[in-house]
């Protein structure tokens, strides 16, 4: 089962222009490009391109993990999907070894999905950032820091506490000042 | 505000045809598109989550939760009417659940046995027309389908010489009884080439005896193949990679197009079959659901057996 909304459709993927078959229109050329994607993917943990074949391309990446994880690699339909989706052969090993083992235990999606900012000028297409999860490489996004409990912070703290209560204390005598004054007139 | 209504709707009154709500939906700018569509009633799945596990909706009738239980591994080609519509836009949980208990209630009542396509029936339907008030038809199931309370099948016979198909539905209360008279299967997963063969392929007796199978033996495979008649048909035949049909003698013109049109990188395609098809937790699960449930309905059965015999002693 999927983890993470995928789309009700498949997108249209323009078509491809590959070294050795030429171009490639339709729905095979859109396979033969997600191809070379998903085998990018398990090569380099971390590949970069259009947002939206970032995200056909995660939906197979994670089906081929999940159909690994669960047949096994003595299972003859699974092997022929790694032997068709992973172009270079030695990943095979790879799925079977590393990221089989990797992911076996997870309850979450096994890979990452960012939306990279618009270079201008350029083409103006809207690039993304796709990864495996538990991969080598620094955190796309920056780490925050948890500065709460720097000194200046906890200072600031006590402050801004010190003067809530004080404000509040004010409060309350103006209050009963104020009623007094009225009981008595 | 006036040339605010203005752009919203501006092919109104420039068309002599009544648009309908797509039409002008269609036509607005894109930043009303959104508003004026209508919306689904929709639930996040954290929020069905959260409410499942809420202590409100811990119900004490409920049957309690399913335990892990030896399902047998061909128990979704059996009853493959159990599993939801993949498409998950026409989803719904609650009503696919109540669904599966209408049709368990329906189990109950009724025998409805393992077949498959291939596999010769006979079915007999409350009839108010017909002088003894049913009506029994025997023929090859060619087609099974549909998803919960809608499932069918479909029978074929020839009957003086005309072709006849009837489409049953399988929870459909005007069916009295569901008898398999040969259980087996085909190689191929729609009989519908039938419809091109000799007659003699799909004529069957109605007062055929029915044909018992070993209890604890595999479902008997028919490789037989058929051989259909010559040109003009009602689909294209050879487009269709058909196991169970003999050469279909043709002119090379029509194999070359079959190649050309022929997809074989579909099978491939994992998320085309992840759309299409119920994935295997899910389906493990309702199947575990399906075995218990039936476990369950069976004793019943036998114990109202029992009692039966006792009366009747």
């Amino acid at each position: 089962m999927l983890r993470f909304p995928y789309r009700a459709r498949p997108r249209k993927m323009s078509r491809q222009r590959l070294p050795e078959e030429g171009i490639i229109v339709g729905q095979e050329g859109r396979l033969q490009r997600l191809r070379q994607l998903v085998t990018g993917l398990v090569r380099y943990e971390r590949i970069e391109t259009v947002y939206q074949h970032c995200d056909e391309t995660r939906g197979y990446a994670e089906r081929l993990i999940h159909t690994a994880i669960r047949n096994g690699d003595q299972h003859q339909h699974t092997m022929e999907m790694a032997d068709y989706w992973l172009n270079e052969k030695d990943l095979i090993y790879k799925l079977f070894d590393v990221l089989v083992p990797r992911y076996q235990n997870y309850s979450s999606a096994f890979t990452n999905i960012y939306r990279t900012p618009i270079v201008y000028p350029g083409r103006g297409t809207e690039m993304g950032i796709l990864e495996l999860k538990g991969n080598p490489w620094p955190d796309v996004l920056p780490k925050q820091r948890d500065n709460r409990y720097v000194i200046s912070n906890v200072l600031l703290q006590a402050a801004r506490k010190d003067y809530n209560t004080s404000k509040e204390s004010r409060k309350t005598k103006n209050e009963l000042n104020s009623s007094s004054e009225n009981s008595e007139t | 505000m006036a040339s605010y209504s203005r752009r919203i709707l501006p092919c109104f009154w420039k068309t002599t045809k009544l648009l309908t709500f797509e039409d002008s939906a269609r036509r607005v700018p894109c930043r009303y598109h959104q508003e004026l569509l209508p919306t689904r009633n929709y639930l996040l799945p954290e929020t069905v989550e959260e409410h499942r596990k809420s202590e409100l909706s811990k119900h004490p009738e409920l049957p309690p939760s399913i335990t892990s239980e030896n399902v047998p591994a061909d128990f979704r080609f059996v009853y493959p009417e159990f599993l939801p519509d993949p498409q998950y836009d026409r989803r719904d949980s609650i009503r696919e659940r109540l669904e599966r208990e209408d049709m368990y209630r329906r189990r109950a009542v009724i025998d409805i046995p393992e077949f498959y396509v291939g596999s010769i029936m006979a079915v007999t339907v409350s009839d108010q027309y017909s002088p003894n008030k049913e009506n029994r038809f025997v023929g090859i199931c060619i087609d099974r389908g549909g998803v919960g309370l809608r499932a069918f099948f479909i029978l074929r016979n020839v009957v003086d010489g005309q072709g006849i198909e009837i489409m049953y539905e399988m929870y459909n209360p005007t069916l009295q009884s569901i008898q398999v008279l040969k259980l087996e299967k085909r190689v191929d997963d729609k009989l519908y080439y039938l419809r091109d063969a000799p007659q003699e392929y799909s004529t069957f007796p109605f007062d055929m005896d029915p044909i018992p199978v070993p209890k604890g033996s595999t479902v008997p495979v028919n490789k037989m193949k058929v051989q259909l008649n010559p040109r003009p048909w009602l689909e294209r035949w050879e487009r269709q990679d058909l196991q169970g049909v003999e050469d279909l003698k043709l002119e090379q013109r029509f194999y070359d197009k079959a190649a050309k049109v022929a997809k074989p990188w579909e099978k491939y395609d994992l998320m085309k079959w992840y759309r299409e098809n119920t994935n295997e937790e899910e389906r493990d699960s309702i199947m575990q659901e399906v075995h218990q449930r039936k476990r369950l309905t069976d004793i019943e059965k036998s114990k109202r057996k029992t009692k039966l015999a006792e009366r009747k002693r």
